[in-house]
């Protein structure tokens, strides 16, 4: 029998998979289910009644499950967890990135402005369209680390806060 | 076959266009030529084609914009022609005038034609010439956003800014409110300088509860000029189509024949050859509106092919060719219906946030009225260098409520994991009880999409197991380079395309 842990937005999620004739039982809380591969990635499993068509597939420590076109994403616990983009940044509300590598094409605010939260601040371009970006507190615009033209990752904060108390 | 026909055809595009293109010619015994950027060394239709070219690097204007360089490509590989697929040079009237002064057969309008269609304000000056009904708004372009300011006043609010040279959804906004008018003028002129390199916008009353009705025309250089019927293509994001069909629901036969005629008089009106789409705007009452003539294959023309049993791209192949309209195209019937979803790169749960990544794992669905077209596989990588489609999911039914559940179906069974795609959004919007009722208007998503249908939270246990099990049995991917975490291989069969035992020994 193997014992397998995820992280599932937050929450642990424990499993015991058993190797069977027709393929694998695994054992989620009170549920089982009986899974078979059929190629890689790819696997099917008969859930009331009905055949699911499901894939997986695993990068960096995150498990990716598309069941019915709803796309699960599972991490393994000890793992660092890295992700990139946006969701990286989610416990740093005073610092304002871009959601993904692209080009400023326009700065909304200046250093001492004070801004709200869902207020556009910064407008990204890339593949061909404008994002635009909103701060996601209210705060004060401390330091604005680029300018228009640059090219900017998910990495390096464009705009830094000082939060309102 | 005819004589007629090229002998070779060069491909001026990338991704899922260049592949249904390049099958096109291969349908026709016609040899194909990719050409392909820096970012596209590896990509699916440089592998699709027998020939392939290097362009150059990946931003377009150094690549797939270089018209120098493409002509180049065509004559150094011997192409008689070049087919441009959608965007890219497909609507820049410089490249129809570059191939006739080197001798080359654009697969497309004479220049003069997609001049006149690819200006918005001219044409809606001409076509309110032909008496084809036209949205009220502004007849010229303008720079003053006095003259935006009084045009809006006229029409009412809301109003629409478009871009005179526009397309795809860029540099278009919808205002609704006096005070948003030079915030909106300000961002579409910016975006169309960037996607058009031309600034110049008008302003046109914004019609709320409306379809977008489109016709497929074909017209030969023998003055014959046909309609291939309607695709409705309401749902839209940000102006950009992600679902369409084909019958309308809004049409009947009356409605259907009269936009047609229409759509017939708006291509003959502008000397049309090829084939091109006219847009219209149709509101409640089922009064509708001449929008624009998109003057090259449209990204949604599979659903037409698959009602008609016609293949438009060999049609277009055939009129660049000399040749007359094939003779089914004078008896053509709507049969069934059909659906198409476009996938592209981008996150359906957060705004369509294009996405980027590389492609871990990738199953296309297969049956009965099921067609894919794609331009990926296993192991492509999604950059931000371009547009973010990746591929069209099709589907064709007797009938809407069936054609809508083999579309569910599909999308099900289209498995994509690598990067976030907007497969869930259009199950939801499919499964949707307004969408199943017909009552699809081009403000459908802001309307009904804020309450969903799909929850992540039934799946988790599932997700779970099949993650245990797969952790077991998947062996981790060939690591390529260092760094970036597992890379995974094609197999040859799924990175050579185009490649057949025992076919070089003919050569």
């Amino acid at each position: 029998m193997n014992k397998h842990e995820f992280l599932v937005g937050g929450k642990q999620i424990e499993t015991q998979t058993e190797k069977s004739s027709e393929g694998y039982t695994v054992r989620v809380g009170n549920q089982s289910y009986n899974i078979q591969q059929i190629s890689e990635g790819l696997f099917s499993v008969a859930v009331d009644g009905r055949r699911k068509i499901i894939a997986a597939a695993t990068v960096n420590g995150t498990t990716f499950v598309d069941i019915d076109s709803v796309v699960v994403e599972l991490q393994e616990p000890s793992h660092d967890g890295f992700a990139g983009g946006a969701s990286d940044h989610a416990e740093a509300p005073d610092k304002i990135f871009a959601p993904m590598p692209g080009k400023i094409v326009k700065l909304m605010v200046a250093v001492g402005d004070t801004v709200e939260p869902k207020q556009q601040v910064v407008i990204v371009e890339a593949m061909k369209m404008e994002n635009p970006v909103p701060a996601r507190a209210k705060g004060t615009v401390k330091a604005i680390n680029f300018s228009v033209g640059d090219q900017v990752t998910t990495e390096e904060p464009i705009v830094e806060l000082e939060l309102a108390k | 076959m005819s004589d007629k026909l090229f002998k070779k055809v060069l491909v001026a595009n990338r991704s899922e266009i260049a592949v249904r293109v390049i099958n096109a010619c291969r349908v026709l015994g016609i040899k194909s030529v990719a050409v392909f950027s820096e970012a596209d060394r590896g990509s699916k239709h440089r592998f699709a084609a027998d020939e392939s070219v290097f362009i150059g690097p990946p931003p377009p204007r150094q690549s797939y914009l270089d018209i120098g360089k493409i002509i180049q490509a065509a004559k150094e590989t011997g192409c008689e022609a070049i087919h441009p697929g959608y965007g890219f040079l497909a609507e820049n009237s410089e490249f129809p005038k570059a191939c006739r002064d080197a001798g080359i057969v654009f697969i497309g309008p004479p220049p003069d034609a997609m001049l006149l269609m690819g200006n918005k304000v001219e044409s809606r000056i001409k076509m309110s010439g032909a008496g084809v009904p036209l949205i009220p708004g502004m007849t010229a372009s303008a720079v003053d956003p006095k003259v935006f300011r009084e045009a809006a006043d006229k029409a009412g609010y809301p109003v629409m800014i478009k871009a005179a040279a526009g397309g795809g959804g860029k540099g278009m906004r919808i205002v609704h409110q006096p005070n948003e008018l030079n915030d909106a003028l300000e961002a579409a002129r910016r975006e169309a300088l960037n996607a058009f390199n031309d600034d110049s916008v008008y302003l046109e009353k914004y019609i709320a509860n409306a379809r977008h009705i489109e016709f497929q025309v074909l017209a030969d250089s023998h003055d014959n000029c046909v309609h291939a019927f309607e695709r409705e293509c309401s749902i839209q994001r940000r102006h950009q189509k992600i679902i369409e069909e084909t019958p309308s629901v809004a049409l009947n036969e009356q409605l259907r024949t009269r936009m047609g005629d229409a759509a017939v008089a708006v291509a003959k009106a502008a000397g049309y050859v090829n084939a091109g789409t006219v847009e219209f705007l149709v509101d409640e009452k089922g009064a509708f509106y001449f929008l624009e003539m998109n003057t090259r294959i449209q990204v949604e023309h599979p659903i037409t092919e698959m009602v008609t049993g016609t293949d438009l791209v060999v049609e277009q192949i055939r009129i660049a060719a000399g040749l007359p309209l094939s003779e089914q195209m004078h008896h053509l019937t709507q049969r069934g219906h059909a659906i198409e979803c476009r996938i592209y790169a981008e996150d359906g749960e957060n705004s369509f946030m294009p996405s980027t990544g590389r492609i871990l794992h990738y199953t296309e669905p297969i049956g009965p009225g099921i067609r894919v077209d794609s331009g990926i596989t296993r192991g492509s990588e999604i950059t931000i260098d371009y547009d973010p489609i990746m591929a069209k999911l099709i589907v064709h039914a007797p009938d809407r409520p069936g054609a809508i559940r083999k579309m569910i179906n599909a999308l099900h069974e289209y498995k994509i994991l690598g990067v976030k795609t907007s497969k869930r959004f259009m199950v939801d919007v499919l499964g949707h009880p307004e969408f199943q009722a017909g009552r699809t208007y081009t403000n459908f998503l802001g309307r009904h999409m804020g309450e969903r249908l799909s929850a992540v939270d039934d799946h988790v246990a599932l997700a779970a197991a099949v993650a245990s099990v797969a952790s077991l049995t998947t062996r981790r991917g060939i690591t390529v380079g260092s760094g970036d975490g597992p890379a995974v291989v094609p197999s040859p069969w799924e990175a050579l395309g185009a490649w057949e035992i025992g076919d070089s020994i003919h050569e």
